[in-house]
């Protein structure tokens, strides 16, 4: 699999029905609008490489309470644009005298883009999905987020391998930030093998290698526990 | 271009009069507002000048005084240039220091003096080393209503021109005008894409993609260029630019000596 | 300090040897950086000089915000020990000239409307500085950008022309900026090679102003050649396995 890489300005096709993201069309032409690994499999887009997470509806992701306010948490999503929580996007009743009580600042919450404004206003949404909600166990681990699609694996085969070498349960944020719980062993395990997913992004591969990296982590740890046994 | 908020409707009008080759204050493309231009108008300052483009007026003084010069150029005499944008002038201008406009137009209206040599700077030696003349070019903006950079260069070349070295003040003997060897003119266009319009006023100046200021010497040589604004132009559109910009130069030049008379006149005078 | 030479031009050939179109050595590495969000260092001759980008990012003091788009920030700054006699730190009449015309060309590619009530901030430092730090400035600035995975029409690619003893030379040296008739800084976006930045200092003829651009045309189109190759170079091993 060839992995071309663009940059801004790049001459992409002729045809202006194949832009896709990353891209812009002038006088009829598709060009490459940032730096990134170009996907022709079906529109013509550019994958970046880099860049600040910008929230889009329908995004799960994971945020910190920076503020709160008289019916509503403002919520830092790792992005440009902070998230707005209303207290009617609360799957339970709030007393708005103690609005802090159910989130305050400092804590963790995982839930949905529901809206965007034009001024890119985030509206954000607890609804929707069991485990939204306040992250009160596990542990959350951060990566770039051009670095998501790669944990997630084409057509969730990724995560669902990560899922079962290590029987941790993984929630991932669009914005690059992940959660996850299990055993604490477990944890260390897969916090690595997450690592060497961002770090090895776009090589060729990588399921082999995480493979192997969980194997030999896993056998470090029995190694240890016979050692401590014996 | 600017900070002033124009409704979305009021540019597509602008715009659509400009693919007709129309302008808003109906004047052609490479028309000029109304120039006036007044000398002496200072009795405190060295050389003084008063220009008008339509409604934007500025007032420039020259001040000279001996000083030390450079140490890298110990025989020649030293030019600073200033633009005051005071709040008398527009709404949006605000007290304080002068913003990175104010110094973008002090620096081409600058430029334009000292890359045509319009003054002799080594006559302005009094004695190597220790002490030249230094002319200080004030502009001062009253009325904004686009085009200050013609308007200031206009004013900074006039007032120079005007310009007596006060050699009694400082004991030197009788005072003697300043030598001007070259007249450096900026003209101003405004790219509205299909139109290139010359002195754009205020709101053509906010909605416009860029302008440039080419400065042209007495004999027709470039003597500065400076495009400011965030549009792009091609190749074409730019020696377009050129040749509007070269025509116009030299009418604001005769209509600057027709109000000031020959610069050969002062030459003789030293 | 550099005494004037008699000539700038001896035997058809400029004093450190170059051709009249010839560009000095140009390093360019992209993101050497690790805080900012994309990052650029050029060496440039003896220029040396480091571009970050931060953002997009929320805008303070947030009176600049707008609703619409992106502000963009440009900051050229020449580090006291960059030059003969030391600078005196902070923003002269100069840099801030330098800063706002720079910005208004990033600003010519940049797609802010992707991105309203942010700001896009661009620094740019000038460590080592000997002739022609604006257009090193800018081209440094334009990678940084691409790293930042900015969204932009295509890469700005400046460079500058100017005339020493009445001829055109490329990429002035500081010997010929010091003692030279004419600066021209010019810069282009590549695809469209249409201009985003030109300015003028000095002198020359009409019909010199048209050669001078054709010249410096040519040496953006040689600079964005190095931009583009750097910018693959980051992720060279992707390609080829």
């Amino acid at each position: 699999m060839g992995r071309e890489i663009v940059i801004p300005g790049d001459l992409l096709s002729n045809d202006r029905r194949k832009a896709g993201e990353g891209t812009y069309v002038e006088r009829g032409k598709v060009y490459a609008s940032i730096y990134g690994i170009l996907d022709k499999r079906d529109k013509i887009r550019v994958i970046p490489l880099a860049g600040r997470y910008i929230p889009s509806p329908g995004d799960v992701v994971i945020g910190n309470i920076i503020e709160v306010g008289f019916a509503f948490w403002k919520v830092e999503i790792n992005s440009p644009y902070e998230g707005v929580l209303n207290v009617t996007e609360v799957n339970r009743k709030i007393d708005l005298n103690k609005i802090d009580e159910f989130l305050n600042v400092g804590d963790m919450i995982i839930g949905r883009v529901k809206k965007i404004d034009p001024a890119m206003r985030v509206e954000l949404t607890l609804k929707g999905e069991k485990f939204f909600g306040k992250i009160k166990d596990g542990r959350v681990i951060e990566i770039a987020h051009t670095r998501v699609p790669r944990v997630i694996g084409r057509g969730g085969s990724m995560i669902s391998l990560l899922k079962k070498e290590t029987g941790c349960s993984i929630y991932v944020g669009q914005n690059g930030r992940i959660w996850i719980k299990g055993d604490e062993n477990s944890m260390d395990i897969l916090a690595s093998a997450i690592a060497l997913i961002e770090r090895e992004a776009h090589t060729i591969g990588l399921t082999e290698k995480v493979e192997a990296l969980i194997k030999s982590e896993k056998e470090k740890l029995r190694g240890g526990e016979s050692a401590t046994k014996a | 271009m600017n900070d002033k908020i124009i409704a979305e409707i009021r540019k597509d009008y602008i715009y659509n009069l400009a693919r007709r080759g129309e302008r808003i204050d109906g004047r052609r493309a490479d028309e000029y507002r109304d120039i006036k231009i007044k000398t002496d108008v200072i009795q405190k300052a060295e050389g003084s000048a008063e220009v008008m483009i339509g409604n934007t007026r500025v007032l420039v003084g020259v001040k000279m005084q001996p000083g030390e010069p450079f140490s890298d150029t110990p025989n020649m005499g030293i030019i600073i240039t200033n633009v005051e944008q005071v709040p008398l002038a527009s709404p949006s201008f605000e007290p304080g220091p002068p913003d990175e406009n104010a110094i973008e137009l002090a620096r081409v209206v600058d430029r334009g003096i000292r890359e045509s040599n319009a003054v002799d700077l080594e006559s302005l030696c009094i004695k190597e080393g220790e002490e030249v003349w230094m002319i200080f070019i004030d502009v001062h903006v009253l009325d904004h209503d686009g085009n200050l950079t013609d308007a200031s260069a206009l004013g900074a070349i006039a007032a120079l021109m005007t310009t007596k070295i006060p050699n009694e003040r400082f004991g030197y003997g009788e005072d003697t005008p300043l030598k001007i060897q070259n007249i450096p003119i900026a003209v101003t266009t405004a790219d509205f894409g299909t139109q290139i319009f010359v002195d754009p006023n205020l709101e053509e100046e906010h909605i416009c993609s860029s302008k440039v200021t080419m400065i042209f010497g007495s004999s027709g040589e470039f003597a500065g260029i400076q495009k400011t604004g965030s549009g792009r132009l091609n190749v074409e559109k730019i020696y377009n630019i050129v040749e509007i910009s070269s025509k116009k130069a030299e009418e604001l030049r005769e209509k600057l000596l027709g109000v000031i008379g020959n610069g050969d006149k002062k030459e003789k005078g030293i | 300090m550099l005494q004037k030479p008699e000539r700038l031009i001896v035997d058809g050939k400029r004093l450190d040897g170059r051709a009249f179109d010839e560009l000095r050595p140009v390093k360019i590495v992209v993101g050497p950086l690790h805080r900012a969000d994309g990052s650029c260092y050029i060496e440039h001759g003896k220029n040396k000089v480091m571009a970050a980008v931060y953002g997009p990012r929320e805008v303070h003091p947030k009176h600049l915000q707008e609703v619409t788009h992106a502000i963009v920030r440009y900051r050229y700054n020449m580090a006291p020990f960059s030059v003969e006699d030391r600078k005196r730190p902070g923003p002269d009449r100069r840099s801030i000239e330098i800063s706002k015309v720079s910005r208004e060309a990033l600003e010519s590619v940049i797609l802010k409307e992707y991105f309203p009530r942010s700001t896009i901030d661009i620094f740019v430092e000038i460590l080592q500085a000997d002739a022609g730090t604006r257009v090193a400035a800018l081209n440094a600035a334009s990678v940084a950008l691409a790293d930042a995975g900015i969204p932009m029409k295509g890469l700005v690619s400046a460079c500058s022309v100017g005339k020493v003893d009445d001829t055109l030379v490329l990429d002035l040296s500081k010997e010929e900026d010091n003692y030279g008739q004419a600066d021209m800084p010019v810069a282009i976006v590549a695809n469209t090679g249409e201009i985003a930045f030109l300015q003028m200092d000095g002198h020359m003829t009409q019909e010199e102003f048209r050669k001078a651009l054709e010249m410096a045309i040519d040496g953006c189109k040689q600079i964005y050649k190095l931009q583009r190759e750097a910018l693959l170079a980051k992720y060279g091993g992707l390609e080829n396995e």
